[in-house]
């Protein structure tokens, strides 16, 4: 172990940089999913054949998703550092990450959320309608809860990949792994600093990912019949 | 009373137009349990969803106790959609929701109070025989028990119709029979009228009091079961209710009779009777009789061997005998 790892563990650094990496990356997801989630609605709900067909409203928000989809992270980080000065006052820190982060991520997260809520069967929201149901009471009584375990999944899903961006956002000294890895690894040649770094990224996303499955799974009220279905795929 | 008026539904397709319906003029008169019969394809479905304006019919109207549903306003269809129960053929429940959570939806969409939604739901599962199921999942239930459930949901907001979109097609049946068994239940003690589309004939025998059939888009025939039942007048429906007897009438030979059985009278020995008292030979080319609704119905086609006087003798008999029949060709 070199000098730079042994004090970064002494004076806390590390420890404080994994905080920080949990921390911004549970507070950017959720933020993601407060602008993701009501966008990934109103893709589903206002497509063609959806509860309320809206096909300009659709095709222009479809638009602005896949504009952001497709520029890659790095480069839409260079070029939203004035959003990122407007919106906290800095363009730089943890707090013009997290602004980074939440633009990139919401329009993955309203995809997600869309193909989750496509996922619900078409008769049960017609059932719903059939009692008298109005649009918004089919998304909050129907399409969310139902869409539930998978919207849980793609949560996970959602929350890894903010992880991984987290890393190339602490560039902009937000702090996290990513910025000691960079900052005390890399500039300093100490490849055990980078590994460590690495080792710990792997730690959080194994508790994420395998939390987020057994949380999905445990909410899941489908399962009991799923894993019926596949004992007798294993019987055959 | 549902009343459909020149009803037409139309679908746009890419080499030009679907006519799934066309001009159907239809009355559910209020207690009845209506069948509506056809081949895959007929129309039924579409039929069934434009009651409930699920899919909205392109000419004509829905009379909902005189009121236009086709006309009506998002809140008021709303509210007319909730005294029209639906259940399908895949159930529909809502998978993330107990059998007693499922049946108390349609209160929580019309802000029925708990407590009340509560004792609603108790009420209702212990009425299609699944009180003990209440707080299952609909994965642990099997497809009979999930279609009790998907009855009570449509039962809870004391709907005066009841529309079942090939309901029993699904199950196995003894399965089918206790749901229609249950169904008859639910006209007689709550007064519902009940539409059933099917293609399946014994459902309409089970429990209709009234059937109509569905033919390319068009109503062949409607009218109350016995009658549709003895004197089917359309190709289809003749196909679809007494599908051996065409098959028999095929034959060449002497004067062929239908001789029709209306509730009660095929008991008696009429065509030993025959046989015996007038000394025809009646040669039986075919004979089905079935229970529909309690009474004995059956149709039976006997050609005549016999000389003009003697045939005439038959015919006379057979009228001293209360037994209709008609001529055959």
């Amino acid at each position: 172990m070199s000098d730079v790892l042994i004090s970064l563990f002494r004076d806390n650094t590390m420890w404080l940089g994994i905080w920080q990496t949990v921390y911004l990356t549970v507070l950017s997801t959720a933020l993601a999913y407060a602008i993701g989630l009501p966008l990934g609605v109103l893709l589903c709900t206002t497509g063609r054949g959806g509860l309320a067909p809206v096909p300009w409203l659709n095709k222009l928000l479809g638009a602005i998703v896949n504009i952001f989809r497709s520029i890659p992270f790095l480069i839409l980080m260079v070029a939203f550092l004035p959003v990122a000065k407007a919106i906290v006052g800095k363009s730089y820190g943890p707090a013009a990450m997290v602004v980074m982060l939440v633009i990139a991520a919401a329009p993955y997260v309203a995809r997600m959320v869309e193909s989750s809520l496509k996922e619900v069967d078409a008769g049960v929201v017609e059932a719903a309608k059939s009692m008298g149901a109005n649009p918004f009471q089919i998304v909050w009584k129907v399409y969310l809860p139902e869409a539930k375990p998978s919207l849980l999944v793609g949560a996970v899903i959602g929350m890894v990949t903010v992880l991984g961006y987290s890393a190339m956002a602490s560039t902009i000294n937000g702090g996290g792994l990513g910025q000691i890895a960079i900052f005390y690894g890399y500039n300093n040649f100490k490849d055990d600093v980078i590994w460590m770094c690495v080792f710990f990224t792997v730690i959080i996303v194994q508790v994420i990912q395998e939390g987020g499955m057994f949380l999905a799974a445990r909410t899941d009220k489908r399962l009991r019949a799923k894993a019926g279905r596949a004992k007798k795929c294993g019987r055959k | 009373m549902i009343e459909l008026k020149n009803l037409t539904k139309i679908y746009p397709s890419k080499t030009g137009e679907t006519v799934a319906l066309e001009d159907v003029d239809l009355s559910i008169p209020d207690g009845s349990i209506y069948g509506v019969i056809g081949l895959s394809g007929a129309g039924k479905s579409t039929l069934v969803r434009c009651i409930d304006l699920l899919e909205k019919p392109t000419r004509g109207q829905v009379l909902l106790d005189g009121e236009d549903m086709t006309a009506a306003k998002k809140k008021r269809l709303s509210e007319l959609r909730r005294s029209i129960g639906m259940i399908f053929q895949n159930f529909n429940l809502l998978e993330q929701r107990t059998a007693a959570a499922n049946v108390r939806f349609p209160l929580e969409l019309n802000k029925t109070p708990r407590g009340e939604a509560k004792q609603r739901a108790e009420e209702l599962l212990s009425l299609v025989g699944l009180s003990e199921k209440a707080e299952a999942y609909p994965s642990q239930l099997s497809g009979g028990q999930k279609q009790r459930v998907a009855i009570a949901r449509a039962l809870a907001t004391r709907p005066k119709y009841l529309l079942c979109d090939e309901a029993t097609s699904a199950l196995d049946p003894t399965t089918t029979e206790s749901i229609l068994q249950l169904l008859k239940k639910i006209n007689r003690e709550l007064g519902v009228a009940i539409v059933v589309i099917t293609h399946e004939m014994k459902v309409v025998e089970r429990i209709c009091t009234h059937v109509a059939v569905l033919d390319r888009s068009r109503i062949a025939e409607a009218g109350r079961v016995e009658d549709v039942f003895s004197f089917p007048q359309s190709e289809i429906a003749k196909q679809l209710i007494i599908p051996n007897l065409i098959r028999s009438l095929a034959g060449s030979g002497g004067s062929k009779l239908r001789l029709v059985f209306r509730g009660g009278g095929s008991g008696e020995p009429v065509i030993s009777g025959l046989a015996i008292e007038c000394g025809i030979p009646a040669n039986i080319l075919f004979a089905d009789t079935r229970r529909i609704d309690g009474k004995t119905f059956g149709h039976m086609v006997i050609e005549l061997t016999g000389d003009q006087k003697q045939n005439a003798a038959a015919r006379e008999y057979l009228a001293a005998h209360d037994v209709i029949f008609k001529e055959e060709l």
